[in-house]
């Protein structure tokens, strides 16, 4: 599939998607190397939340705290961020946050395929939330929720010039949050591949690049989190917008 | 930079529209699924695990508030106590004090009838010497006037 060059790097083939078990072409749907790690990531998640906390521990073990970290986290977040009528939506800010992070996580096992990292996949979490926060602001407070664009604390003469900064920010929003995301998973693991590459030229004695992996793989550890919790807090973010519209 | 995605590999997977369908596919069911099993699984288990957690914390809280009570009410009755037995202390102090000024008064008054019936005697005894001596001294006089009269009688 691969193009041949002179160090045989090829930084963006783990990002080819390919139907497995089913045939050849890829159909609408056929099963993927994508849909499989998703199912990892399915699997993973059920052994942390549900393996892990089977006992109901009232002092937690190793991975029922774990869980319960992330589940209070988030749970947290959303109190701070949304108030409390924002944990209404609690379970579908943690099934985000969660896809997220094991996507992003389990991205970093070496031959492991991270769906976090196409734009198709944040693009869709990024739309549905815009879609759905958009839903709730109209819902809650009817045509008041275009008062967040109609800034009351400002100037009477700014207003007309934020109000269309503040709908062009608002229409941005998906793009950012999905560009976000898989920026910097694409990024991280390209830069990884890139220097897979050159250890691979240089053979025994790739120290450096070895090294390099070594730094990037750390950084990136840290980058993966952030990105889940960073996609996370925009969501609560837009999420109290549509609550409490009026600032 | 869409149209780097025709050849395959080349560019960037991400870019290549025609895998959108089977990823958003996949995609929304695997969200339903995870949806499914945040929502049936997670978050009742973590809730009963936070619940139970919050029963034994508030439980212990009652407690605390109780012991905390009850030692309020000992701490009461302790001064109370204390408050009881400074009053009798008080008390006998008082009365011991009364008892030793009574009887150092009564000591004090016989001390002093002891001393005035001295002083009595003594001046009573003065008065009898006074008297004595007065009574010799005429009866020297007398004798010493009649002595003189004789021997300028005689002398003559």
């Amino acid at each position: 599939m691969a193009k041949e060059s002179a160090f045989n790097i090829h930084p963006m083939d783990q990002f080819i998607i390919e139907p497995i078990l089913m045939g050849e072409n890829l159909e609408w749907y056929s099963f993927t190397n994508q849909a499989l790690w998703m199912l990892i990531s399915l699997a993973s998640i059920s052994f942390v939340f549900i393996y892990g906390s089977r006992k109901h521990q009232l002092v937690p073990g190793r991975l029922q705290s774990v869980a319960e970290l992330m589940y209070f986290f988030i749970r947290d977040m959303i109190i701070d961020i949304a108030g409390q009528e924002g944990l209404r939506y609690f379970p579908y800010i943690f099934t985000l946050f969660i896809l997220i992070l094991f996507g992003n996580v389990l991205g970093l096992l070496p031959y492991s395929f991270t769906y976090t990292s196409h734009i198709a996949v944040t693009g869709f979490l990024a739309l549905s939330v815009f879609i759905s926060v958009t839903l709730i602001g109209f819902l809650r407070n009817g045509f008041g929720f275009l008062s967040l664009f109609w800034i009351s604390s400002a100037p009477l003469a700014l207003r007309p010039i934020l109000l269309i900064i503040e709908v062009i920010s608002y229409f941005v929003r998906p793009v950012s949050h999905s560009i976000r995301l898989a920026g910097n998973m694409m990024a991280g693991h390209a830069v990884i591949k890139v220097f897979a590459g050159f250890a691979g030229a240089l053979g025994l004695g790739a120290i450096a690049p070895i090294f390099a992996i070594t730094a990037v793989y750390g950084l990136e550890m840290l980058v993966v989190v952030i990105q889940a919790y960073v996609f996370t807090i925009l969501t609560c973010v837009y999420l109290n917008d549509a609550l409490h519209p009026g600032h | 930079m869409a149209s780097a995605s025709n050849n395959g590999a080349v560019g960037m997977p991400q870019l290549d529209f025609s895998t959108f369908p089977n990823q958003i596919f996949w995609l929304i069911i695997f969200c339903v699924i995870l949806f499914a099993i945040v929502k049936l699984f997670i978050i009742p288990r973590m809730e009963d695990i936070f619940a139970n957690r919050r029963k034994i914390i508030d439980g212990n809280v009652a407690k605390a508030e109780e012991i905390r009570l009850r030692v309020g009410e000992i701490e009461k009755q302790i001064e109370e106590e204390l408050r009881k037995a400074k009053a009798q202390c008080d008390d006998i102090m008082s009365t011991s004090g009364n008892n030793i000024k009574e009887q150092m008064s009564i000591a004090l008054e016989d001390s002093k009838i002891a001393t005035s019936q001295l002083i009595e005697e003594a001046e009573e005894r003065l008065k009898t010497l006074r008297d004595g001596s007065e009574t010799a001294i005429e009866k020297i006089s007398e004798d010493l006037a009649a002595e003189i009269i004789n021997k300028l009688s005689r002398g003559k």
